[in-house]
């Protein structure tokens, strides 16, 4: 099966120089986990994701001490909110590379590539580079399941 | 001649080129060691024997076994565990915090390396300021300064006094009734200043102080069988470190005794252990022994002897103050251990001269120790804290060091002076 097959067509993207607070505000009304980062023709140029926007106000612990799990009140780091001066910053400043994978591929090879990159959402282009579609981690894996049932339903 | 020219010649780049860090030290430290040796070898005054009686095992045998306790320590959770009740005997509050976190920090580096403890205990300094809202700054520069300074009063506190003590035949109970009581003045020196230096940070009081109240100490402490385990066989080093004179042993001989035993005690990944000793370090200080030596059989340390034989005419007092102040202004600025191993010889050489020495190595481990405090680079407690300060939203500056590190410094040197002065007849002993 090709990725085309199993991807989502309603995307939902932002322009590169369109401000953080944008994509703070797709993200939580369309309810998704990353957003392709587009130029002006539509080319994919970057991804934000949501753990990007999280990490803005993560404290800064949570990265040196490797378990926390004696701590049960966060006190003051609790209900942190990001500098408002970041919120106007272009999306772009904060995306990670343009990972996609080309339309015409097959399941594992986009599989494949959510590992290496750590990624929960790939983008899918086309052979020009511009953004077509997006699959997750789920319609990648249901596509694999695709006609199983037959088979091992009993012999019907 | 050609010889001394050529040792001295080798010995001055290497120095220069660690000291301004155009090389790793180790890399460049073991490169001017191989230099020294070929061309001892080719020139005639040094041999492969030589080189090798020239590094001092009781050094590198305690460096070893005491990095081999606290590589099994490590991944207990003990340090956490022990930074995490100081955070709820502090009640939140900020002084109470600045005062427990820094005396643990000094006890623990007092007996195990200074530098592993900041990287253990800073990062639960950060975040228990995150908890509170404060700024940890404050915080991780006290720990530093404090821990350096702590490290001055055992022999096993800091590698420099490792390195006196070898060389000048100095016990464990030496530094503690020699060293430790200057130490402890200078200490709570250190202790009041900085209270005054970061009196507006302290004064601010946390909204949340409560929070720390709800840590919890024993999730911190993941593996208190193990913890339990070297605790025991580290106390039980310290105590032999304290009759080591009456049983005729070394404290490197009880360092690596210590070390096997807690291995079979708690028989870890040896892997995962052995990847946690600093051999950097080690491979520096072998490095650092066998440039050193080949100035010796090169010759240059007794011309060098005979050249401040005048300086042995001095005032002895004078001697040994300038000696403390010398090494303090140049270990602010570079690594106190290449000082140290350099400085030693010059201090023995001197000891050939009549000299009575005893007070001048106290002036050295002083200096060496104390001048770490004046800058960001001093000591590598403090370059620790500072990066990872970098990464947080309050960065440790080099001025912000020079502003509060430099006084305490200056103030830790003065009282330290002045104590060495009244305290000369009982330093010579």
């Amino acid at each position: 099966m090709q990725i085309s097959e199993c991807m989502k067509r309603n995307i939902f993207s932002i322009r590169r120089d369109e401000p953080l607070s944008k994509a703070v505000r797709v993200f939580s009304e369309r309810h998704i986990g990353t957003l392709p980062v587009v130029d002006e023709a539509g080319k994919l140029v970057g991804l934000l994701q949501l753990r990007d926007l999280i990490t803005l106000v993560m404290p800064d612990f949570v990265k040196f001490v490797e378990d926390f799990d004696f701590v049960t009140d966060f006190g003051a780091a609790e209900g942190r909110r990001p500098d408002p001066a970041l919120l106007v910053q272009p999306v772009e400043k904060h995306m990670s590379p343009p990972e996609a994978v080309e339309a015409t591929s097959g399941l594992l090879r986009a599989s494949a590539l959510l590992h290496k990159h750590d990624l929960h959402d790939l983008p899918v282009v086309d052979a020009d580079g511009k953004l077509v579609g997006i699959a997750s981690r789920v319609d990648i894996g249901t596509a694999f399941l695709k006609g199983w049932t037959i088979s091992q339903g009993g012999g019907t | 001649m050609i010889a001394g020219g050529v040792a001295l010649l080798i010995f001055g780049a290497t120095l220069y080129v660690i000291f301004t860090e155009k090389l790793n030290r180790t890399i460049a430290a073991v490169t001017g060691a191989t230099l020294m040796l070929t061309c001892g070898l080719a020139l005639g005054f040094y041999t492969e024997e030589q080189a090798m009686s020239t590094v001092d095992i009781r050094t590198i045998g305690l460096l070893l076994g005491m990095m081999i306790l606290v590589a099994l320590l490590e991944p207990t959770g003990f340090f956490q565990y022990l930074a995490v009740q100081a955070a709820r005997f502090s009640k939140g509050k900020p002084v109470r915090l600045l005062v427990l976190l820094g005396s643990v920090t000094t006890l623990l580096s007092m007996f195990l390396d200074n530098v592993t403890t900041v990287v253990l205990i800073a990062p639960v300094t950060i975040l228990i300021s995150e908890i509170l809202g404060l700024n940890p700054a404050p915080l991780l520069i006290a720990e530093a300064l404090l821990s350096n300074t702590g490290g001055i009063a055992t022999l096993v506190g800091d590698p420099p006094n490792v390195l006196i003590a070898s060389a000048a035949n100095l016990s464990f109970n030496d530094f503690l009734v020699y060293a430790l009581p200057i130490v402890a003045v200078a200490w709570l020196t250190a202790l009041f200043l900085l209270r005054y230096l970061f009196r507006r940070e302290l004064a601010v009081a946390p909204e949340n102080a409560d929070a720390v109240l709800h840590l919890n100490p024993a999730e911190a402490l993941d593996d208190w069988p193990t913890a339990r385990r070297i605790l025991i066989v580290l106390g039980g080093a310290i105590l032999l470190f304290f009759f080591e004179k009456p049983l005729g042993i070394s404290p490197a001989f009880i360092a690596v005794t210590a070390s096997s035993i807690a291995l079979v005690w708690v028989r870890p990944d040896i892997r995962k252990i052995l990847e946690r000793i600093e051999w950097s370090v080690l491979a520096f200080f072998v490095a650092l022994f066998v440039l050193v030596g080949g100035l010796e059989h090169a010759g240059v340390l007794s011309q060098l002897a005979g050249l401040i034989a005048r300086v042995s005419d001095a005032n002895p007092i004078i001697l040994g103050v300038s000696l403390l102040w010398l090494v303090a202004g140049l270990s602010a600025v570079v690594d106190n251990i290449p000082i140290t191993i350099a400085l030693i010889p010059v201090v023995q050489s001197l000891a050939h001269s009549g000299l009575n020495v005893t007070p001048l190595w106290w002036a050295l481990a002083f200096g060496a120790g104390l001048g770490g405090n004046g800058t960001i680079i001093g000591s590598t407690a403090n370059v620790v804290v500072a990066s990872l300060s970098e990464r947080t939203r309050s960065p440790i500056t080099s001025m912000l060091w020079n502003k509060r590190g430099l006084p305490v410094m200056l103030a830790t040197l003065g009282v330290t002076t002045i104590l060495y002065i009244l305290a000369f007849q009982f330093l010579s002993r």
